[in-house]
């Protein structure tokens, strides 16, 4: 068994089917960007996406993903057309959204999830599609800043 | 005293080879007392405050004239490296650019104190500059040899001087072939020495300016290493079965069934420290090897909520007039009383509570023959090695902690219990192991906020002014938290903690006052938590202002400006600028309310925060929907920095008043996950506009819990306001307002 992760072709041991996709990235693939938060789907940290939807990547196995385009923080970039980071990689930097930093993977793969489907989301748009990753140190007031930057950019 | 120098002299020595800044030709200044830890001392946090000397051994000029500087604070989202990476590049005319900024290893720098308590700029902006400033001067001398000129001739340049003839040099050209720190002999007199941070901000060219962070590019691009992402090639994955309740004590352990799955390696049962382990060549097995590990507890006290809410009530120690410590008292309560026009009094409690960092934490430990070394991220690395030196019997200058970014601190960081268990496993398998907690372990093993239960009776004159305020707060002690039964009794006999009655003083004019104390202890453990009694005292403290000022019929502004001292000219002036940006005394909208609270954070930073509320009869819910948020914080290295700060601050008070409720039932947390212990989430945080208000001449002052005191009172009054009905209970629900009327 092969899954498809960020482009590259990754071949699955047999006894590794079974555990989630979170656990295969972080301790096979040892792509450690995705992060645990939860284990239960509660709080997004595990954020990737499958065929350019967002999903939790804990909730999800890796029997789940065969013939699903996984892609991770790390291969992000290699989404959009233009040069350098993602749009929404810049637009985190240039706002300056980051505290402790832990989250940001996730909600960042939560918003860009967002802005590939709907390029120009509403306030509470924004509200509703980020509700379910948690930020602890107070971040979501730069985050809708940071959102509203790549859409009004775009 | 004369070996006591000398044993000095060789542990700088030692701990100068290690780190690779031993130059010929160069002697460092002394730096404080290394501190050498035997085994009869119990482990401690690092407590000492720095001293401008420690300073020098945190900065240093590299061959190619750019700054290392091991900035010594850990970083936790806070960005104190950035405001201090700041201070350095103001003294020695450097852009961001031209500094590496190193989270510091425990081999790195002597110890520094823990990062808590808000300190970060405020404690180490002096020391930060006055280093900065020295290397500055002595490179100038540097400068001033080369040419045969005198130091007064060479000016100040970018990354270098600049000389009469209109050439410049720069530092690279001044550092000798090693990395160049400075010399004892070459340190400039204070009063000689020219501090730019010091100079008015108009001139600053560095500080004030909103740098962005040096980690930004790697946290969101998934680089950012944080201590659950640390490996080692062929480490083994460690984890711990924990106890199931508070003061559980080991009784036996049959890991049969364990060490028949494949893959695992070993489990470690030490009964004297109750601790059950077990190792594996691969992480996917721990939790089917955890399930079979079959541990008989027994089990400690059957600790409920109803036991502790009967400790904690306030009303009973009032009813037996048994408060251990007063902590302020002046006037005559009883002349007070009987001059008050308006009476109001109430009890008002706050729930414990957790830290819920969204990083649970994970600990890497190599434990061998001749070093030990751990990978994690804590509040204070110097403590880990300490405490993991201790477990190990070995001297803590065995261990080196190396340090990560922190996945949220919150002062729930300053253990990192996983390293230990990390350090155990290790030394038992003779492997690297790593040891992760998951959600639930961090709401069961970690150390919680207290709860408080407060009673204030006060009165207002009729001209409008406090008559009297008779204040009594139950709690527990939080900086000796974790002290142990008999000996945790005592200190709470001996004083009270001022982690616990921080902000308990108001800042308000009141002749006759008594504000009374008492702890409890519980076996739930107790430390730090964001602000620690500050937020949950001025909760008390700001509610009852609003009591008083509504029955006055005052403006709650006007009443507080009343009420203020000109000794509180500061906080006076954050109401009134919290009062313009917020448009204060609009008329208000049905089912809105607004609430405006103020608080002094530590004797230091003034904050005035006003909150809309909206309340949604449909959804049965409060939304927090605008804060606006005036705070003079001093001098500020980084606004942008600051308003984060600010940001969260609001964020994590608006979660506390809504959301945030730890319980206890059969001695075990009842919350262990997200579901149950909900922090405030993105659709329900407020719009939050902050404006920042600096005295020119002042000192930087604490900024990463500043903000936070005054939040949930400003919440409280915006529910009274939309309602009329006087909230004194944390967490606020909708269904605790609207349970009568449905």
């Amino acid at each position: 068994m092969e899954i498809v992760i960020n482009g590259d072709m990754i071949a699955v041991p047999d006894d590794l089917q079974n555990v989630t996709l979170l656990d295969f990235l972080r301790d096979f693939v040892m792509l450690t960007g995705t992060k645990f938060g939860c284990g239960i789907g509660l709080c997004g940290a595990c954020t990737v996406h499958l065929d350019g939807v967002a999903a939790r990547s804990c909730q999800t196995y890796v029997s789940d993903v065969i013939g699903v385009e996984v892609t991770t923080i790390e291969g992000l970039d290699q989404t959009s057309s233009g040069e350098g980071l993602h749009p929404v990689q810049q637009a985190w930097i240039a706002e300056g959204v980051p505290q402790c930093g832990y989250c940001q993977a996730g909600q960042i793969m939560t918003a860009s999830a967002l802005l590939h489907r709907n390029p120009a989301p509403t306030a509470a748009e924004i509200r509703e599609e980020m509700n379910g990753n948690l930020c602890r140190c107070g971040t979501y007031d730069r985050i809708r800043q940071a959102i509203t930057r790549v859409a009004q950019e775009a | 005293m004369e070996s006591s120098t000398k044993m000095k002299s060789i542990s700088r020595r030692r701990f100068l080879k290690k780190t690779g800044w031993v130059a010929a030709g160069i002697t460092v200044a002394s730096f404080g007392a290394v501190p050498v830890v035997r085994d009869k001392i119990p482990a401690l946090p690092t407590f000492g405050a720095p001293n401008d000397k420690d300073g020098l051994t945190w900065i240093q000029i590299l061959v190619d004239g750019r700054v290392r500087f091991y900035c010594p604070r850990m970083e936790m989202g806070q960005g104190a490296a950035l405001g201090l990476t700041q201070v350095v590049a103001e003294e020695l005319n450097i852009e961001q650019t031209d500094i590496e900024c190193i989270l510091p290893d425990t081999n790195q720098t002597p110890p520094f104190q823990m990062t808590v308590g808000s300190q970060s700029i405020a404690n180490f902006f002096d020391p930060v500059s006055w280093a900065a400033a020295q290397l500055r001067e002595a490179l100038r001398a540097v400068a001033a040899e080369k040419t045969g000129l005198s130091t007064e001739q060479i000016l100040d340049g970018r990354s270098g001087f600049k000389l009469p003839d209109g050439t410049t040099i720069g530092y690279a050209a001044l550092v000798p072939a090693a990395d160049f720190i400075i010399a004892d002999n070459r340190l400039i007199e204070n009063d000689k020495l020219k501090r730019y941070a010091l100079r008015p901000t108009t001139d600053h060219q560095t500080i004030g300016q909103s740098w962005l962070h040096h980690d930004l590019t790697a946290i969101v691009t998934g680089q950012m290493a944080y201590a659950r992402d640390i490996s080692l090639p062929d480490m083994a994955f460690g984890a711990v079965v924990q106890p199931p309740s508070f003061g559980a004590r080991f009784v036996a352990a049959n890991s049969t069934g364990a060490t028949a799955i494949p893959g695992v390696l070993g489990v470690e049962i030490d009964e004297a420290a109750g601790f059950v382990g077990v190792v594996a060549s691969t992480p996917f097995i721990l939790s089917e090897a955890l399930e079979v590990l079959d541990v008989e507890w027994q089990t400690g006290p059957d600790l409920g909520q109803e036991q502790i809410d009967a400790l904690l009530d306030v009303e009973r120690l009032r009813a037996e007039d048994d408060f251990t410590h007063t902590l302020d008292q002046s006037g005559d309560l009883e002349v007070g009383q009987q001059s008050a026009l308006h009476r109001s009094s109430g009890r008002y409690d706050t729930p414990f509570a957790a830290h819920a960092a969204i990083e649970p934490r994970s600990g890497l430990a190599w434990v061998r023959a001749d070093k030990v070394e751990v990978w994690c991220g804590t509040q204070d690395p110097f403590f880990v090695q300490k405490r993991v030196a201790k477990i190990l019997d070995r001297e803590a200058e065995d261990v080196v902690v190396h340090t990560h970014r922190i996945g949220g601190g919150f002062g729930g960081r300053v253990m990192c219990q996983a390293s230990e268990a990390a350090a155990r496993l290790s030394a038992k398998f003779n492997l690297p192991v790593r040891v992760q907690w998951d959600r639930a372990a961090e709401f069961q093993n970690n150390y919680f906020q207290p709860g408080f239960s407060h009673f204030i009776d006060a009165g207002v004159s009729e001209d409008g002014f406090i008559t009297h305020w008779d204040h009594d707060v139950v709690s527990s002690s939080i900086l000796t938290g974790l002290a142990p039964g008999l000996i945790g009794k005592a200190i709470d006999l001996a004083t009270p903690d001022q982690g616990t009655t921080r902000g308990i003083r108001p800042p308000y004019e009141m002749a006759n006052k008594r504000i009374r104390h008492s702890a409890i202890r519980t076996p739930v453990p107790i430390n730090a938590w964001r602000g620690l009694g500050a937020a949950p005292n001025a909760f008390a403290i700001e509610s009852m202002m609003d009591e008083l000022a509504f029955k006055s019929g005052i403006d709650p502004l006007q009443f507080r400006l009343k009420n203020l001292p000109a000794s509180s000219a500061r906080l006076a002036e954050v109401v009134r600028k919290v009062g313009d940006i917020s448009n204060w005394g609009q008329a208000r909208i049905e089912d809105t309310g607004r609430g405006l609270a103020c608080a002094v954070y530590k004797d230091e930073t003034a904050v005035a925060v006003v909150a809309d509320l909206t309340i949604d009869h449909a959804a049965k819910t409060l939304r927090v929907t605008k804060v606006w948020c005036a705070q003079d914080c001093g001098l500020v290295l980084n606004p942008h920095q600051v308003e984060s700060q600010i940001m969260g601050n609001v964020t994590w008070g608006c979660s506390m008043t809504l959301n945030e409720q730890i319980t206890f039932a059969e001695g075990r947390v009842e919350q262990d996950n997200f579901h149950s212990y909900e922090p405030l989430r993105h659709g329900s945080s407020p719009e939050v506009h902050v404006a920042l208000l600096a005295p020119p001449g002042t000192p930087p002052a604490p900024v990463g819990e500043s903000a936070l005191p005054p939040v949930p009172a400003a919440i409280a009054n915006a529910v009274f306001a939309a309602t009329g009905h006087r909230c004194r209970r944390l967490p606020i629900r909708y269904e605790d307002i609207f349970a009568e009327t449905g």
